[in-house]
C-alpha cells in the first residue's frame, strides 16, 4: 500500500493529457521541441528534481541553458502540484482511519451491547428462576400451615376421643363379665339363651368397635405428630402402618395391602412430613386402583422397606392404571392433577418429593400405563 | 519505521515535530529551513494555513549521500497541534522514525503540554509505535518570553524519564532549534545503525552523521 508521504513519480503528478500539455507549452515557449519523461532519454537530458528526488528527465529544447531554464520551472510546477497531492493523499489516508477507527468502536459497542442484552437475559432468567421458587416455598408453606392445622384439629378430636373410648372399652368389658354373672343366674331357657348370646354379640362388636376407634386414634397422632419437634428419630416402619391405616379407614378397608416391612434403622426426620408422604403415595396407588380397567382383576399395593447400602428403600407399588407417557413429565409439577377438580390438589407429588429433598433423600417413579406404577423412595441413615 | 530500499540503496527516515497547539513546531522547521546548510536540502513544503495554523502538515526533506553510494533521506514533518485534527496527527504520526515534542514554556500552557505528551503517547500506540523505545527530543520553546517555567524546574521534573536532558529553545529567534536536531540525530543513530550498519557498512559514523545533516549555513565549506 502506498502512504501519502512516498515519493511521487511523474505519472503521479501529472497524467498524459496533462503531460503533453506541459510539453507544448514548454516547446512553444522554447526554440527548440521539448520532452518531459519518466526515463532518462540521452546523455543530454537534464534532471527535473523535487524534493532531493529526480522526478524526471528535460530532452529537447534550443540549447543547455534553454534545457536549465526548463527544468527548473518544471520543478516549480511540481512543487505545486505535489502539495496538493500531498495533502490530498494525506486526508484521504486521515479520513479512511477515522472510518476504520468509527468501524471499530461500533464494532466494539455492539460487542458491549450484545453482553449487555445477554446479561439482561440471564437476570430475567434468574428473576423467573426466583419468583418460581418463591410461589413454591409460599404454597409448601401455605400447605404445611394447612397441614398443622389439620394435625392440630385431629390431635385434638384424638385427644378428647380418647378418654370417651378408653371408659367406653372398659366399661364395655365390665358389662360382658356383669352380662356373663346375669347369665348364670337366669332360669335356662331357650329365650334367655338367645338373648344372652345376642347380648354378648352386641357387646362383642361393640369392643371390636371401640377398639378400632382406639386405633384410629392412636394413628391420628402418629399422623399429626404434633406433639413432636420439628426432626426427630422416626421409625419409618411405625409410620408406614399409620399410614396404611389411615388409607384403609378411607377406603372402608377394601385394599388389599401386602406388608413386606423389614426392619430398618430409625432416621432422622420430620414424622409429620413423612407420613403425610406415605398417605399422599399410597392415596395414589389406590385412586390408581380403583381406575384401573374392571378386567385387570383384583388391585394389589405392595408396601416394602428395606436397607440398601447407606439408605432406607421404600417402594409402594401397584397394579392400577398406571401414567399415560404425556403426562409423566408433569406429574411432579405444583398443581397438576389428573383427576376431576375439586378432588386432588395437585400437590400429592410435589410434597412428596420436596419432603424426600429436604430429609437428603430421592423420589423415583416407575410406570407403565394400564400396568402399574412404582415409587421408590430413598431415605439416607444419619 | 525506515524506509530501506535495496535496489537504489536509498534510505529514508522520517522525524515528526509534535507538540500542543502554538507551540512553535512550524517555526522550528522553517528556522531549519534557514539555518541548516545539509548537504542536500529540498524545498520547506508548507501545506495549507489557515491564520497560520497548521492545516495539514509542514516538511522539509534534507539527505546526504554515504561513500558507498547510499542514499540517506531524512523526512521532517510537523502535524497539526489543534485539538481537532488528531487523526491528520496520527497518520503523519504513522512509521516516524523520530519525535521531537516542542513544549510551550509558559506556566499557562504546561496543562496543554501534557495533554499533547498525553495524546502523542496515545497515538504512536495506536500507530504501532512504542514511546519508550522511539528516539525522542523534548524541546521547552519561548524561552525568550519573560516568566517562563525557569528551566531548573523542567529538568528537575523531566529528570527521570529517558527524555532528559530537556533542550531549552527561542524557535523565533533561531536559539536551540539546531541543538534540539543534533541531539535527535544522535539518539536517532543509535537505532538506524543497529539495524543498518551505517558505520560497517556505510562508513558514516555518529558524529559525521550528525554533523552533515545539520550543518549550519554559517559553516559552510567547513
Amino acid at each position: 500500500m502506498r502512504n501519502f508521504e512516498d515519493d511521487p513519480t511523474l505519472q503521479d503528478l501529472v497524467n498524459s493529457d496533462q503531460l503533453n500539455r506541459l510539453n507544448q507549452s514548454l516547446t512553444a515557449l522554447c526554440s527548440a521541441p521539448v520532452q518531459l519523461s519518466e526515463q532518462r532519454p540521452g546523455p543530454d537530458a537534464v534532471p527535473v528534481e523535487f524534493n532531493l528526488e529526480t522526478v524526471g528527465w528535460l530532452s529537447g529544447a534550443g540549447s543547455a541553458e534553454e534545457r536549465q531554464a526548463a527544468a527548473g520551472m518544471v520543478a516549480f510546477l511540481m512543487m505545486f502540484i505535489a502539495k496538493y497531492r500531498l495533502a490530498a493523499n494525506l486526508h484521504h489516508d486521515a479520513t479512511e482511519a477515522g472510518y476504520a477507527e468509527l468501524q471499530r468502536q461500533n464494532e466494539a459497542l455492539k460487542e458491549s451491547e450484545a453482553r449487555y442484552r445477554e446479561l439482561s437475559d440471564q437476570l430475567q432468567e434468574k428473576v423467573d428462576e426466583q419468583v418460581s421458587v418463591i410461589n413454591q416455598t409460599q404454597q409448601e408453606l401455605y400447605e404445611s400451615a394447612r397441614l398443622r392445622s389439620v394435625g392440630q384439629l385431629a390431635a385434638g378430636v384424638a385427644h378428647e376421643i380418647n378418654n370417651p373410648i378408653g371408659f367406653i372399652s372398659s366399661n364395655l368389658r365390665v358389662a360382658r363379665d356383669y352380662v356373663k354373672e346375669l347369665g348364670e343366674a337366669l332360669p335356662e331357657t331357650n329365650a334367655n339363651r338367645e338373648l344372652l348370646a345376642d347380648f354378648n354379640d352386641l357387646l362383642a362388636e361393640s369392643i371390636d368397635g371401640a377398639s378400632r376407634i382406639a386405633s384410629i386414634v392412636s394413628d391420628l397422632k402418629t399422623f399429626s405428630s404434633i406433639d413432636q419437634a420439628d426432626y426427630t428419630r422416626c421409625s419409618i416402619n411405625q409410620l408406614l402402618n399409620s399410614a396404611i391405616h389411615l388409607v384403609q379407614t378411607e377406603y372402608q378397608h377394601q385394599l388389599n395391602i401386602v406388608e413386606r416391612l423389614n426392619e430398618v434403622p430409625e432416621i432422622s426426620g420430620h414424622p409429620s412430613r413423612l407420613s403425610q408422604t406415605f398417605f399422599n403415595l399410597l392415596d395414589n396407588a389406590a385412586q390408581a386402583i380403583r381406575d384401573a380397567e374392571p378386567e385387570k382383576g383384583q388391585g394389589r399395593i405392595l408396601v416394602k422397606t428395606q436397607v440398601q447400602a447407606n439408605e432406607v428403600q421404600i417402594i409402594i407399588q401397584d397394579n392400577g392404571c398406571g401414567i399415560p407417557e404425556d403426562q409423566r413429565a408433569k406429574v411432579f409439577d405444583a398443581f397438576f392433577t389428573s383427576r376431576p377438580i375439586g378432588s386432588g390438589t395437585g400437590l400429592g407429588l410435589t410434597v412428596a418429593r420436596d419432603t424426600a429433598r429436604a430429609h437428603g433423600g430421592q423420589l423415583q417413579l416407575d410406570t407403565r400405563e394400564g400396568t402399574g406404577t412404582r415409587v421408590l423412595l430413598t431415605l439416607p441413615i444419619n | 519505521m525506515p524506509d530501506f530500499s535495496p535496489d537504489d540503496n536509498k534510505l529514508a527516515l522520517k522525524v515528526v515535530f509534535y507538540g500542543p497547539a502554538l507551540s512553535g513546531k512550524t517555526t522550528n522547521l522553517m528556522q531549519l529551513h534557514s539555518l541548516l546548510n545539509p548537504e542536500r536540502k529540498g524545498e520547506l513544503m508548507v501545506l495549507e494555513t489557515r491564520d497560520d495554523r497548521t492545516l495539514f502538515f509542514d516538511m522539509l526533506p534534507i539527505g546526504l549521500r554515504g561513500r558507498s553510494g547510499l542514499d540517506l533521506r531524512l523526512k521532517l514533518y510537523t502535524v497539526p497541534g489543534q485539538v481537532q485534527h488528531d487523526s491528520t496527527r496520527k497518520a503523519v504520526l504513522s512509521r516516524a522514525d523520530g519525535v521531537v515534542f516542542v513544549a510551550d514554556s509558559q506556566p499557562s500552557h504546561q496543562d496543554n503540554n501534557a495533554i499533547a505528551f498525553g495524546n502523542l503517547e496515545e497515538n504512536l500506540e495506536k500507530v504501532g509505535l512504542d514511546i519508550d523505545t522511539l528516539p525522542m527530543v523534548v524541546q521547552f520553546n519561548k524561552r525568550d518570553i519573560p516568566n517562563v517555567v525557569p528551566e531548573q524546574e523542567l529538568q528537575e521534573r523531566w529528570a527521570e524519564t529517558p527524555w532528559s536532558p530537556l533542550v531549552m529553545a527561542s524557535a523565533l529567534r533561531g536559539e536551540g532549534v539546531i541543538e534540539t536536531f543534533q541531539m535527535l540525530l544522535d539518539r536517532l543513530y543509535t537505532d538506524i545503525d543497529n539495524e543498518f550498519h551505517l558505520a560497517r557498512d556505510h562508513s558514516i559514523t555518529r558524529g559525521e552523521f550528525v554533523e552533515r545533516l545539520s550543518r549550519s549555513s554559517s559553516e559552510r565549506g567547513v
